[in-house]
């Protein structure tokens, strides 16, 4: 037991990769497979996320935005430059990468609440320069001449960039099971990265900034150069997921952009415990299954979101990975007690 | 020897700090050379903290020149002088709370000797680890390497703010009233912990409103008042001192210390 306990995360990793992996042969639904593929592919943004949200304590709210951007550099790249996917991935987490080393560096000298909404500005720009983006390109026109979607595709979205192309290796029926395996390969490369990061010297400036930054700071750890790296480690893999999710829909859209979206990843992160290496597969996992529920009461779905939201601040801050922690602290002290009584 | 002493390890020269009107800090001078023990006093706002921010570029010199073994270092920033050999401590209890005493020390070991390059070390060396074990044992924390800063009580939390700038092996160790809020036997329990480190050749400014603990460990004190310095030297002449009596340390205070010195001398 006590062999478990240290090598806790290890035995978990196992079991989920284990279960993971058989997924697709228990029968499942393809419903349902869509719906569990797509959970990784949140769960990999909210990982990022929290490496910025939770280990440096950085309240930034462009992990949304990074997301889209890797989403719409893939499709542009597929459908301009007829590029495979499978290279404008790489590029479009680059991509990521530049743009949120921007953010980072227009946030250096906020603080707490003032990150968030200029984060939040630059999604609701990036958001409305695509939405006004109506005029006919040139470039669409030289693919079907009687169009007129604009570069962007405007309100209406992006199609027509190509996909992962497993249809053509697998199939019609399994091209599924592919973009399942696709995705649940980042999530696991996601979660490996976030906690080599957690772990290593890096992670210890990230951890030291955000206790104390002045302290911090007079121990030899240039708030600048960490807060430029943190935005730019949690962005490539968020970049490469929005291309993984273009390329599994063969479309993207503005909503990516979008508020509820946002709050629908930032619920996941709250949810399952900001800062915790388990937090965002747990909130994924709990808030994609309470969305088929609320789907039912599609107007009420964001308010019941915030309410939840709301209720595991109030309740429980740590989210669930913090609640599970603080059972598994009160069971060992209970049973120690039990046992020297 | 005497080649040395000319070059002072740090040198400052009409530094002044303003916080809009008000001089924090008003043309100070001071020289402070290897092995020296400086004990800064004075009233309560007379600009003891804000000097070390200063020095530390926690809070830039508004105007001044500061050098440490003869590089500027006023408009430096923490980090950056921190690399270059200056370590503090803060009046208020300062720590990384949710990690380790372990873990709080190795950030000094790990980065106060240096940074380079935009793409870090992930790992962390020997070196980084024997300055984590030596820091904890001057300090006296090698027993609760695994305790977690937010449980700590004061006394341990004070320790481990010296052992994380301990860490980062200083040139220069500034310490802000490391013994306030303190019972008389834990000021005795500290005081043993900084007589290590002046023995092992540590050079040290220390600031405290505790006169037995500053009279005892420096060398050389200063005392600050609105920000200007209005003594330097032995702990004797101070005791004497007309002014510093009369701003600072009243009359009755004044004796008991004297007291206190005579023996002291007379004991040891
Ligand atoms: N950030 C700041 N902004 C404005 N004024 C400040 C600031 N920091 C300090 N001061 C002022 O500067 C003066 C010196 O303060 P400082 O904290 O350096 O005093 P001190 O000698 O350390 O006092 P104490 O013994 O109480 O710690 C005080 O009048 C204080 O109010
Ligand atoms: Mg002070």
């Amino acid at each position: 037991m006590a062999l478990f306990w240290k090598h806790r995360d290890f035995v978990i990793f196992a079991i989920l990769l284990g279960v993971a992996l058989a997924f697709p042969f228990m029968g499942i639904p393809r419903f349902i497979l869509a719906a569990v593929l797509i959970m990784y592919c949140y769960a990999t943004v909210v990982s990022q996320w929290n490496l910025v949200f939770g280990l440096a304590g950085i309240f930034s709210l462009a992990q949304v935005a990074i997301f889209a951007f890797g989403a719409y550099s893939t499709a542009l790249l597929g459908r301009y430059l007829e590029m495979n996917l499978w290279y404008s991935f790489p590029i479009a987490g680059l991509g990521g990468i530049l743009f949120s080393f921007l953010i980072g560096l227009a946030c250096l000298r906020l603080r707490g609440i003032y990150v968030a909404l200029l984060t939040l500005a630059v999604s609701q720009m990036m958001f409305v320069l695509i939405q006004t983006d109506a005029a006919c390109s040139a470039l669409n026109k030289a693919i079907n001449p009687m169009s007129c979607v604009s570069f962007t595709g405007g309100s209406q979205g992006l199609g027509d960039f190509g996909s992962f192309g497993w249809r053509a290796v697998l199939g019609g029926r399994n091209w599924m099971t592919g973009d399942y395996y696709t995705m649940l390969g980042l999530l696991v490369i996601g979660l490996i990265v976030t906690y080599l990061i957690t772990q290593s010297r890096m992670g210890l400036a990230f951890r030291a900034l955000r206790d104390n930054e002045e302290l911090a700071r007079s121990r030899g750890i240039s708030q600048y150069k960490y807060q430029l790296l943190v935005f730019g480690a949690s962005a490539f893999l968020t970049a490469a997921a929005g291309g993984f999710y273009a390329a599994h829909f063969g479309a993207v859209g503005i909503n990516l952009f979008g508020f509820p979206l946002l709050l629908f990843l930032i619920s996941m992160l709250v949810v399952g415990g900001i800062g915790r290496l388990w937090g965002p597969l747990l909130g994924a996992a709990l808030l994609m299954s309470a969305d088929e529920v609320f789907k039912e009461f599609s107007d009420w779905r964001n308010v019941g979101l915030g309410i939840v939201v709301l209720l595991f601040m109030i309740f429980l801050p740590d989210g669930l990975a913090g609640g599970i922690d603080k059972l598994h602290k009160l069971a060992v002290r209970v049973f120690t007690r039990a046992r020297t009584a | 020897m005497s080649n040395e002493e000319t070059q002072p390890l740090l040198a400052c020269r009409n530094v002044f700090k303003y916080f809009g009107g008000l001089a924090a800090v008003n043309d100070f001078d001071l020289d402070v050379f290897p092995g020296d023990v400086i004990g800064i006093g004075g009233p309560n706002g007379a600009g003891k903290t804000t000097f070390l921010d200063v020095i530390s570029g926690i809070s830039p010199a508004t105007s001044g020149d500061i050098a440490l073994n003869g590089t500027p270092i006023a408009t430096k920033k923490p980090d950056a002088i921190c690399h270059l050999g200056i370590s503090r401590t803060f009046q208020l209890n300062a720590g990384f709370e949710s990690m380790s005493i372990e873990e709080n020390t190795l950030v000094g070991a790990a980065f106060g000797l240096g940074d380079k390059g935009w793409f870090p070390r992930m790992t962390y060396n020997r070196e980084m680890r024997e300055r984590v074990e030596r820091a904890l044992v001057l300090c006296n924390l090698q027993d609760k390497a695994d305790m977690v800063v937010r449980d700590l009580p004061v006394l341990d939390r004070k320790l481990l703010m010296l052992a994380g700038a301990l860490a980062t092996e200083p040139k220069l160790l500034l310490i802000d009233e490391p013994v306030g809020g303190l019972n008389p036997h834990e000021v005795d329990d500290v005081m043993e912990i900084v007589q290590g480190l002046i023995k092992e050749g540590v050079t040290i400014i220390l600031i405290e409103h505790v006169m037995r603990f500053l009279l005892q460990l420096s060398k050389r004190v200063v005392i600050l008042h609105h920000g200007e310095k209005i003594y330097e030297g032995d702990s004797e002449g101070l005791l004497n001192d007309r002014k510093v009596v009369e701003v600072y340390l009243g009359e009755g205070t004044a004796d008991r210390l004297q007291h206190m010195m005579k023996n002291r001398a007379q004991n040891g």
